[in-house]
This record gives C-alpha cells, structure tokens and sequence, in this order.
C-alpha cells in the first residue's frame, strides 16, 4: 500500500492505493471514496468478544472496515469525523503505539490493534479513558487529531508535560505520570489545566493543538436549548 | 544473515521512535546489529558495560544502558524470549541488578492490580452501600429538603402537567372532592402541606399526588366510583404519598443512583439531562412497592381517624381487581395483589368498631353530574 495525505491542514483526506488483492483496515465509517474494485468488509478485529470489549470499553466503533483490493489493483480515500491533522507512522514490528481512543485512522493489515486497560490513575485522570488502543506489528499506522498532529521527541530520560486532552499517541518505551498542573488543588483547576502528563522518554509522543472536550464545552453555549 | 528487529535502540544521533536493531546475547555480552540503508553496522556491548533496569509505560521493558563511543545508549527490549536468554547469559555480577529490575517490574504490575481491584472493591462496597444502607441515606437527605422547595418543585409540574388538561374549576364534583380532602386532612396534627387538588377531566382511573401536596383526580375515577367512601379512600392513599414525602425520597433516590453512575462513566451532561428531565419524571413517579403500602395502611388510619368508612377503600381496591386490569391504570401503577387488600382488611380489623360520619353530599348527584351512567352497588 501506498498512502499519500491529501489537502494537508485542518481537512485533510488519506488516499491509499492498494495493489490487487492488498487490504487495509479502517475505522468505520472512514471511507470518503473507493475505486470499484475496492470492496468494504466489516470486520470485528480481534474476533467477536475482542471488538465488542473494544466498542463497551474505549468506545472505539464496534467494527473496523476491511478495504480489499479483491479485483484488481484500486485506490481509497479515508477521511477522520473531526478537523484536524493526519499523520502516516510506518510501524517497524518493534515500535508500538498507545493511541487515544478516537486516534485510529487506518492501519495496513498487518498491524495488529488490541484494546488496552490502563492503570486506574491514569484511566480516571489522563483524559484519554480507560482503555487506549495498543498498536504494533509492521506496516503502515494512519492516526488523525483534533486540530494540528505536533510531535515531540524526547531523547532518554527527557520529561516533557503535557495537557491530559492533548494527548493522541505515543511510544510504548514512553512513560508518563499524571500531576496536578499546579501545586494545589485549587490552583490546578482554576489555571485551567487540571490534571497534566509527565511524559519521560525515550520516544515520541504525538499531542493535538486543540482539545476536543474543551471545544465541546466551548460550543455546547451556543446551542439552543431544544424542548 | 538479516534478521527481524528484536529491539529498539536510543542514542544521541539515533531516531526519537528508536531504531531498529537486532540483539543477540552471546557468552560474554550483548551484540547489537543495526540495520541502516541496507549497511550492517554491528556493535558489541560487554555485559559489565550494562545497568539494568526497568522502562516502558507498563514497565514491561527490560532497559539497558552504556556508554559507547558515540555516547549514552539505551536500549529498550521487550522480546521475552530474548529477556530470557539475556539473564540466563548474564554473569552474576549483573544478577542483583536484574532481580531489583524485576522486583521494580513486578511491583510496578503488582500496584496496577492493586489499584484496580481497590478500585473495583471500592465501587463494589460503594453499590452495596447504596443498596442496603440507600434507604437511611435517603430518610436523611429527604429530611434536610425544605419544605418549601417541595412545594416549588411539585408547583412546576403541577401548573406544566394542568396546562394541558381540561379543569374542573366548579361544581358537585369539586366540591365533594373538596369536602373529602378537608374531611381527611382536618384531623391530621402535624401537616406542613396546604393540599391543592384538582378534579380532571379524563377518562383515565386515576388520581396522583405530586411532592408539596398537589394531588389530581381525574373523573374517570370518580365515575368508576359506587360511593364517596371509595374516592376517600383513593386520596388518603393518595395524601399519604405527600405526607411521607414518598415523592421526594424517589427523587433523591433516583438523583443519587445517576450522580453514581454519573461519576463512573464520566457523563457530565447526566446531570444537566437530569435536571431538565425533572418535570416530566415527576409526572411518570412510580413508587415503590413498600412505599405503596405504607401509604395504604396510613391512609386507612387516616380514614379512620376522619370517620370515614373505610371498607369504601378496600371495596373500590377489589372491584378494579376484579375489572378488566389493563384498562384500569390506577391498578397498572399500584400493582394490586391479595396480600394487599388482606393486609388492609387484617389492619381494620384490629382497629376499634367506627362509627362513619356521612358526607353532606349525594354521591349518585356527583356521579351524574360527569355524566356517569347509574350503577348500582354491587
């Protein structure tokens, strides 16, 4: 496969070319466009149990997509539900990625998508849920962000903070621990930030210039209050 | 031979991800091969040039470090079958520092379950806390309700809920309604509540009680009614609701199971639906089973305390048993069984003999001022 982002910006669209008999998977309802010999398949990754754990706990869509080149050679076009930035990480079967729940774009077959609890603390604080998808294996990973993708490279042992909202994906050689933004309770909410993440390398994490339950809050005041 | 890599490697002037690299332990060290623009590059590491230690967001790498003629490296494995060969290889000057790695991993895993089944253990004792110590809870907050702020909140739903309908505003009905209401609240000596009742025009068998003491009647009920006695009986029931505060400890009771739920999956617009929803909850307020029976046992005494027959209540209670149930929806929302009205009978029983005062007006001119075809008594 061969994947080439489109529109670069805040609307961006992924297409993908696929040799003959070449698939991918998708988050449903992804797909913009397709070639006729592109078939959609939906698949429960993971088998049954495994995508009906992955739609109750992180909320991730209850099936993938397959896209399959089946009769010939084809290209699709994917596109993410929010505005905002999409990024093409090429998994070497040694790196794996947490990515947030709503993070996944598409990935090559091969790269393999399991859900994952996190610790309690982080589940309650960071932001992103309980459960994160745990990515890995080898091949193409197509994540999307509210808002611009901004990655950060922290060499070993190098920290960095980052707002518990903000966060898309990152390395699994990554640590990270929750904090209060400032050093009282009080402080910590009424600066706005809340709860923060000490991230300490090695590797890259990749965090979303805007917030969506921020923007959520933002444009819920704006919204009639319908009888 | 090119094999797949097992490892990531960190460095100065390597890739932030890491780069790919293959290990293989050998008898006296590590030996790392990278693969870079199709060249080999191969390093070895000595085992006493490695601190061990423990890495990764679930500290489930195994993380070795040394300083190499290009700086600090750190490499990051999480084969575990190569983990296993690395501490069957490793001499023992290496083995302390691996077992606190160990140690450090496990404990970290050890923490993790730790919080979850406290957690879990926390929500566990927090259900069952609600379950059976809910009741207690609720008796406590429903006594710290004001009540005038009762009153507001039955007010709302009252004037929202008779927008709609056909009022009685006067007439035989009203006033024998109204009669009734007096008769049954004038011996009460300790009420908070000016009652408000209102006669609807409906066809419904039904009548309800909203917090603060506004009660509806609708004259189906009153239709369906052979005496006077049967629709005192209905509104003791009724005004009994009001007096035990039964709508209010539903509502708390239901607030406080969402406010739960809310708080663990994380729902802040819960409660802002909740608040919204109120004025139709109110309205669609089912009482509980125990709740039922209490207000029938209270309202008996409180018939008899107003000299009023009260084999009216169980009478009416049995006919519309007996009647056909799924048209009758004051039964639907009382669910009627014969433990109820034997419990009734039972309670009047042990009550002293009653000598019934009469009301001032004739039931059958009510009856036929809605309209009600003349049945007699059975």
């Amino acid at each position: 496969m061969r994947s080439e982002i489109l529109y670069p910006g805040a609307f961006p669209m992924v297409r993908i070319e696929l040799s003959a008999g070449e698939q991918i998977k998708a988050e449903s309802g992804a797909m913009v466009g397709a070639s006729p010999t592109v078939d959609v398949e939906s698949k429960m990754e993971g088998g049954f149990f495994g995508a009906l754990s992955r739609k109750l706990l992180t909320g991730e869509k209850f099936f993938f997509q397959t896209l399959r080149a089946s009769r010939g050679p084809g290209e699709v076009l994917l596109a993410p539900t929010v505005p905002g930035e999409i990024v093409i990480l090429e998994l070497d079967g040694v790196n794996e990625y947490l990515v947030q729940k709503d993070g996944f774009l598409a990935g090559a077959d091969t790269v393999s998508i399991e859900s994952k609890m996190q610790s309690f603390a982080r589940g309650l604080m960071g932001g992103e849920g309980f459960f994160i998808l745990k990515i890995g294996g080898k091949g193409t990973l197509i994540i999307n962000s509210f808002g611009a993708i901004h990655r950060i490279d922290l060499k070993p042992d190098q920290e960095y903070i980052v707002d518990n909202s903000h966060m898309v994906a990152w390395s699994a050689t990554t640590s990270y621990t929750i904090e209060r933004a400032s050093s009282g309770w009080v402080a910590s909410f009424t600066s706005g930030e809340g709860f923060v993440c000490r991230f300490r390398g090695p590797g890259v994490v990749y965090i979303q210039s805007r917030n969506p339950s921020g923007f959520g809050a933002w444009i819920r005041q704006f919204i009639p209050i319908s009888e | 031979m090119v094999s797949a890599p097992n490892a990531l490697c960190f460095g100065h002037e390597l890739p932030a991800s890491g780069a790919p690299c293959l290990v293989q332990v050998g008898l006296h060290g590590l030996t790392v091969v990278f693969t870079a623009d199709g060249r080999e590059q191969q390093e070895e590491i000595p085992f006493t040039a490695l601190a061990i230690s423990v890495g990764g967001l679930d500290h489930d790498h195994l993380v070795l470090k040394w300083t190499s003629e290009q700086g600090e490296r750190t490499l990051y494995l999480k084969d575990a079958e190569l983990i296993r060969t690395f501490r069957r290889f490793a001499p023992p000057s290496l083995h302390v520092s691996f077992e606190q790695a160990a140690t450090g991993a496990r404990s970290a895993r050890w923490k993790r379950t730790g919080a979850w089944s406290l957690a879990f253990l926390t929500l566990l004792i927090l259900v069952a806390g609600l379950w059976w110590g809910s009741d207690l809870l609720v008796a406590l907050a429903v006594e710290r309700i004001p009540v005038e702020w009762e009153q507001k909140l039955g007010e709302a739903a009252y004037r929202d809920f008779l927008a709609h309908q056909t009022v009685l505003k006067e007439g035989p009905a009203v006033a024998a309604v109204q009669e009734i209401t007096q008769r049954l609240v004038r011996p009460l000596s300790h009420n908070p509540y000016t009652f408000e009742v209102t006669v609807v025009k409906s066809d419904v068998v039904n009548a309800f009680a909203l917090p603060g003491g506004y009660i509806v009647v609708f004259t189906g009920l009153m239709q369906s009614a052979t005496s006077a006695e049967e629709v005192a009986g209905v509104l003791g029931h009724e005004l009994n609701h009001v007096l035990q505060r039964h709508g209010l400890e539903r509502i708390v009771k239901r607030l406080g199971i969402l406010v739960a739920a809310s708080i663990v999956v994380g729902d802040q617009q819960g409660l802002a639906g909740l608040m919204k929803q109120f004025g139709v909850e109110l309205m669609t307020l089912k009482f509980g089973r125990e709740q039922e029976t209490e207000a029938d046992v209270a309202g008996l005494r409180l018939l008899y305390d107003a000299r009023i027959d009260p084999s009216g209540m169980i009478r009416f209670f049995e006919r519309l048993s007996e009647k056909d149930e799924g048209r009758v929806e004051w039964l639907s929302t009382h669910p009627m069984s014969r433990g109820r009205a034997e419990r009734l009978k039972a309670e009047l029983m042990a009550m002293p003999k009653l000598t019934p005062l009469p009301f001032t007006f004739d039931w059958a001119a009510v009856r036929e001022s809605l309209g009600a075809p003349f049945v007699s008594e059975p």
